[in-house]
């Protein structure tokens, strides 16, 4: 059995070396909530585990020409507390407050809660919202993708190994005028979601949305956008009617990618319910 | 009267709440024994087989590895259980469960161990399992026990339900389910072992029972009684979970064999997998109203489903018939219950003994008849309360001490408030509101047998006070309530009396903590103990002050006479004249509340000396769209006889309101799905509704001043509460629990709530 | 699994430290069976209770979910740097007072997320008290009188001040 060891580099570039000599063969740490616990199951067992945690390049959060730039060394709660993000990004910042618990926040990353790929990460759909894109470094030089494409499923991570997550850039919400995240689970606190989602909007004085982005997490193999919900409301006046109508419609397309399951009896009425309740403040007679 | 106490009704400082705020307290994981090897068991992973061979050979080859035991090693006798014996610790012909233990090995370090349990090779053949109570009833169903599946059953009649019937204007008839629910005390269960220097077995455990533990250790091992010697480390919580032999047998056998420290520290996962759980009931009840409300019949069919061994179980299918009826007085019953072996987990004590599960159904029976009869929910109950001179279902009639009215009476103005403000007033959009009272009864102490306790209090011969105890403090405070107890008969500060409590050497047995019996029964041991002792301190004193004993009160250290201070003698002085004298300065105490025990054939006698009483107030609000419940508010009003720790009394309510929501909405656990604590969730503070506690005392004549029992009362009215304010806001009801995300939203979309707000 | 070895410096309740331990080890393996620190419980082994909270550079964090390892040159606190049972801390002292102690097994814990809380908001509103200790489950109390002793506490050291 070969030997763990732990690396913590000092610069990027001796934590890109690593990961071209070792990726394959490595675990990155960033905040370690997610790793220890395999590491504990058994379902981790890597030779090396490189310790990100303390790189700069993976730090901070900023209004860039690009967009909104999150360091993935950020934690949930830097997001909590985040002025730039409550602006650009609310739906973000939201979904910071009832991720697990605030000895969690304090350690958990938003790039390895992203590269985790848990259908139910909770910073996903916020970003997905945004369109977001991952900015990858690798020996082989930066290249982006967007984080709607980085799980190719359940827990399953579609970045090679010897790729390290350095930051994502955001569009920003201009305009916005509403932004939320909601989850559902089976307690207030300390929860996983059984649903979660993000939407933010732009309505105008007349009712009528001109802008709309709405992603659903924990439902489908991996969080996504959902554009047959956007456009149903995108350009249109949200009455109580019409934002049924686009609940039901979530529910229709989201038991299109899964089929029927046993979880879908509660699911259907509840992703439509989730739809409704958290667009209600949008609601024009 | 409660100005006349000095400790009695006073909130004083817990014992041990020091050791525990600042990390000193010794839990069993915590204490250093040099060098210790690890134990850990090789379960089963299948639910039945029949065990052909245990091949142990490449485990022992593992370095580190100091031994691997089979039940071929047990020396004694190897079945354990509180009740009914049918429980190996390690199996030899068959496993019954997932969670049955074949093996157990002894390694230097956690990781050898794990890879002795990866080693070990056994061969099973399969067995037909059953997972279903009540096909495990049928005759021709696998047996899990060689006797037959139904492990006990009791039936309670009384009166003519069929002619009541008759007369009832209305009748309703539902089946309640419960599932399986996990005690998830923080502290997993764990324990620590050494071999004294005169052969004494030691061994330190979490535990709620430590002279159980030690009777079945004994036997376990066919060893002398004064060969093994159980002390209950700082125990994190118990809930009857850890009224099991847990670790306690594997340590001693390892003890036995291996003669040098041991340990055993289950895991979260281990805990879940290895431990009792409250048994699911299906519980069909049919009762009958007459057109005032009253209660005339109640017929009933309760089966409990223990799961692969008895543990507490028995108790669960006794104590569930006799609290069929709630706290009403309902003159023709008919009510069976069994107790039924199947492949499951097996199922034992839990907060309530089958109680809080019963209440959920004749609560839900309740406000069926009221809607029925368009009759109030709280005076329905009202009108059906037991009260002094009312028979209960066994034929006990009440002499005192019955505060169902006043609680119910306390509750009253809360419930007037919440029907006239909370639920008449517009909720948000896809919100509804509701209320529902629970109300329960609870008998202290075990059903229709004999629970004694013993303790014993002595005086040094400087006059100061040791109480021994064989009671296990497991978090509810009975070490504080004792000492207490003590210290109020002999005029002192509790924090002067020193305790001795739950160590086999030391201590004789004060029975399990459980069934909410300490403050009542161990209780009034100490009280009877210290009252010996007073009584020889105050018999002194009286030859030294020439005063009668009447005349006579102890304070501070001290007998004096009553209005002369001055004229008084210390402790210290008193102990040397009695020592002198040949005297005794060491009391036993003993008290076992007098019950009759239920006939066979009609359940009828006296189960229970003495019953607590209870009724919530639960407003609640339901999100018709997501199935998501808050409950806002609770208003808890119990009947402790005599609060003698009143913020514990409050910190038992809150606490089992607690565990009554994680019942009402969240909690379930699913064998072989329930791994972790991520698979199971218990209430977080965010969770928990404003509570507002409210204690009654209606006074017990055998009580220790007045004292009954709180421990499980405060948890059994929280679900019946919950979810009958559930049906008041959506107007359907559930007949399942948990009243989960998926259950409510279904109730919701069935009651026509689920569609677009006008 | 086999392991590498770690070497850390860290401070430890005001002391500074240093510790070797194979590189698999969490930080609270190392509190515990390394240091010998019996005070910080294990509750779950996967962040789900609590029980195992410290003090990292002042934040509350769950010690079963670190490595060891990333403990290297922080600051660290546990339950027995804060008070003794014969001088406590103001908010040990609370939680006395005010019964919030009932298992205890949970207290460690929970009182560690309440110093973080209280060393940045020294006058939270109930919500946020509920938000810092949301992590820390108990199972005895029902959290009345936790949150009493919190507020308890809040309130001493405001009129101290």
């Amino acid at each position: 059995m070969s030997r763990l060891h732990y690396i913590r580099p000092e610069t990027l570039a001796e934590a890109l070396d690593h990961l071209d000599r070792h990726g394959s063969r490595n675990r990155i740490l960033a905040g370690g909530t997610d790793l220890v616990v395999d590491l504990r199951n058994g379902d981790a067992r890597p030779e090396f585990i490189l310790d990100v945690s303390r790189l700069h390049e993976l730090k901070g959060i900023d209004v860039t020409p690009e967009g909104v730039s999150v360091g993935a060394g950020v934690t949930l709660s830097e997001i909590q507390s985040s002025d730039v993000l409550e602006r650009h990004a609310p739906a973000l910042r939201k979904c910071s407050f009832t991720f697990a618990s605030r000895q969690v926040r304090n350690v958990a990353t938003i790039g390895g809660n992203v590269a985790h790929c848990s259908p139910c990460g909770d910073t996903v759909p916020p970003l997905v919202i945004h369109e977001a894109r991952a900015v990858l470094a690798s020996r082989r030089g930066l290249r982006e993708v967007l984080v709607e494409d980085i799980a190719s499923g359940p827990y399953a991570c579609s970045l090679p190994p010897d790729e390290l997550i350095l930051r994502f850039i955001l569009k920003p919400a201009a305009d916005v005028t509403f932004a939320d995240f909601q989850k559902i689970g089976r307690r207030r606190e300390l929860v996983i979601a059984r649903i979660n989602a993000a939407a933010m909007a732009r309505q105008e004085p007349d009712g009528r949305l001109s802008f709309f982005r709405f992603s659903l997490g924990s439902c489908t193999p991996t969080p996504h956008r959902m554009p047959e919900v956007e456009s149903c409301l995108d350009g249109r006046v949200p009455t109580a009617e019409l934002v049924w109508e686009a609940g039901r419609l979530l529910a229709e397309r989201t038991i299109a990618i899964t089929g029927r399951r046993p979880s879908t009896i509660y699911k259907e009425a509840a992703i439509h319910g989730l739809l409704v309740r958290m667009l209600h403040p949008l609601v024009t007679s | 009267m409660t100005g006349a106490h000095q400790a009695i009704g006073k909130s004083i400082e817990r014992v041990g709440a020091r050791e525990k705020v600042t990390g000193r307290a010794r839990y069993s994981a915590d204490i250093e024994l040099g060098a210790p090897l690890v134990l850990k068991a090789l379960r089963s992973g299948r639910p039945h087989a029949e065990i052909l061979a245990i091949n142990t050979e490449k485990a022992l080859r593992i370095k580190g590895v100091a031994a691997v035991f089979t039940a071929m090693d047990i020396p004694g006798k190897n079945l354990t259980g509180i009740i009914l014996k049918d429980q190996p610790i390690l199996m030899g012909d068959k496993v019954r469960s997932i969670a049955d233990p074949v093996a157990l090995v002894a390694a230097e370090t956690e990781t050898t161990a794990e890879q002795a349990l990866k080693a070990i090779e056994v061969d099973y053949r399969d067995l037909p399992p059953v997972f279903d109570p009540e096909k495990a009833m049928a005759e021709d169903a696998p047996k899990v026990h060689a006797k037959g599946n139904v492990m006990v059953s009791r039936t309670i009649r009384r009166g003519d339900v069929g002619s009541a019937f008759t007369r009832c204007k209305s009748i309703i008839e539902k089946t309640y389910r419960t599932t399986f629910i996990e005690h998830n005390t923080i502290e997993p269960d764990a324990g620590a072992g050494f071999v004294d220097s005169d052969g004494t077995l030691v061994i330190y455990a979490s535990t709620q029972n430590p002279h159980y533990d030690h009777k079945d250790v004994v036997t376990l091992l066919g060893l002398a009684d004064e060969k093994v010697r159980i002390i209950q480390a700082a125990t994190g919580g118990g809930f009857g979970s850890k009224l099991d032999l847990n670790v306690q047998g594997f340590i001693g056998l390892a003890l036995y064999h291996l003669r040098r420290p041991v340990r055993y520290v289950y895991t979260r996962e281990e805990a879940y997998l290895g431990t009792a759980k409250r048994h699911p009931l299906s519980m069909r009840m049919k009762t009958g109203a007459d057109e005032n409300g009253r209660l005339l019949a109640m017929q009933a069919t309760i089966i409990c489903d223990t799961g692969a061994y008895a543990s507490y179980g028995p108790a669960v299918a006794n104590r569930a018939p006799v609290h069929a009826t709630g706290p009403y007085a309902i003159e023709n019953v008919d009510i069976r219950s069994y107790g039924v072996y199947t492949n499951n987990p097996f199922c034992g004590a839990m907060r309530g003994f089958g109680t809080p599960q019963i209440a959920f159904a004749h609560e839900s029976q309740i406000d069926l008849h009221a809607l029925d009869l368009g009759l109030d929910p709280l005076a329905m109950r009202m009108l059906n309360a037991h009260r002094v001179g009312s028979t209960t279902a066994t034929g006990q009639v009440f002499s005192a001490s019955v505060g169902i009215g006043d609680c119910l009476r306390a509750i009253q103005p809360h419930y007037d408030e919440a029907r006239k403000g909370w639920t008449a007033a517009p909720a948000a959009p896809y919100k509804k509101r509701g209320v529902g009272i629970g109300a329960m009864w609870y008998g202290i102490g075990n059903t229709g047998v004999q629970n004694p306790s013993t303790a014993r209090v002595e005086m040094d011969r400087d006059g100061s006070v040791t109480l021994f105890t064989g009671c296990a403090d497991i978090g509810q405070g009975s070490s504080t309530v004792l000492s207490q107890i003590a210290a109020e008969i002999l005029g002192l500060a509790p924090q002067a009396v020193r305790l001795v409590t739950a160590d086999t050497k030391f201590t004789t047995n004060a029975g399990a903590t459980s069934a909410s019996r300490q403050t009542y029964i161990s209780g009034n041991a100490v009280k009877q103990a210290a009252e010996q002792l007073a009584d020889v301190l105050k018999t002194e004193a009286m030859n030294k002050l020439r005063v009668a004993k009447s005349a006579l009160m102890f304070d501070g250290g001290c007998a004096l006479v009553i209005g002369q201070p001055d004229q008084c003698v210390s402790f210290a002085e008193l102990a040397k004249r009695i020592k002198s004298k040949g005297a005794s300065l060491s009391w036993q105490g003993y008290f076992d509340p007098e019950t009759v025990p239920l006939d066979p054939q009609t359940g009828q006698g006296v189960p229970y000396a003495t019953y607590a009483f209870a009724a919530q107030l639960a407003l609640v609000t339901v999100d018709v769209l997501t199935g998501e419940v808050a409950v806002e508010r609770v208003v808890a009003a119990h009947d402790v006889g005599k609060a003698i720790h009143p913020e514990s009394v409050i910190g038992q309510i809150c606490g089992g309101v607690a565990m009554g929501l994680g019942f009402a909405l969240m909690e379930e656990f699913e064998p072989g799905k329930t791994l972790s604590m991520k698979d199971y969730h218990i209430p977080t503070c965010a969770d928990m509704p404003e509570v507002v506690p409210i204690i009654v005392e209606s006074p017990e004549p055998s009580g220790p001043f007045g004292a009954k029992g709180v421990g499980e009362p405060a948890l059994i009215p929280t679900a019946p509460a919950i979810l009958n304010a559930i049906a008041d806001a959506l107007g359907v009801r559930l007949y399942a629990l948990p009243a989960n995300l998926e259950r409510v939203l279904a109730a919701s979309i069935a009651a026509g709530h689920f569609k677009p707000a006008p | 699994m086999d392991a590498s070895s770690v070497r850390i410096r860290f401070t430890l309740n005001g002391q500074p430290r240093s510790a070797e331990f194979p590189a698999d080890t969490t930080a609270l393996k190392l509190i515990r069976d390394v240091l010998k620190l019996k005070g910080t419980k294990e509750g779950c082994g996967i962040g789900e209770c609590g029980a195992c909270t410290v003090i990292v550079d002042g934040k509350a964090v769950n010690s079963c979910l670190m490595l060891a390892a990333q403990l290297d040159g922080r600051t660290v606190q546990t339950i027995e740097g804060l008070g003794s049972p014969e001088a406590l801390h103001p908010l040990q002292e609370a939680f006395v007072k005010e019964h919030a102690v009932q298992c205890g097994f949970c207290t460690p814990g929970l009182l560690m997320s309440t110093k973080a809380l209280l060393d940045i908001n020294p006058a939270p509103t109930r919500a946020e008290i509920s938000k810092a200790i949301a992590g820390n489950l108990c199972r005895c109390t029902g959290y009345r009188h936790i949150f009493a002793s919190i507020e308890d506490a809040a309130h001493t050291r405001k009129e101290q001040t």
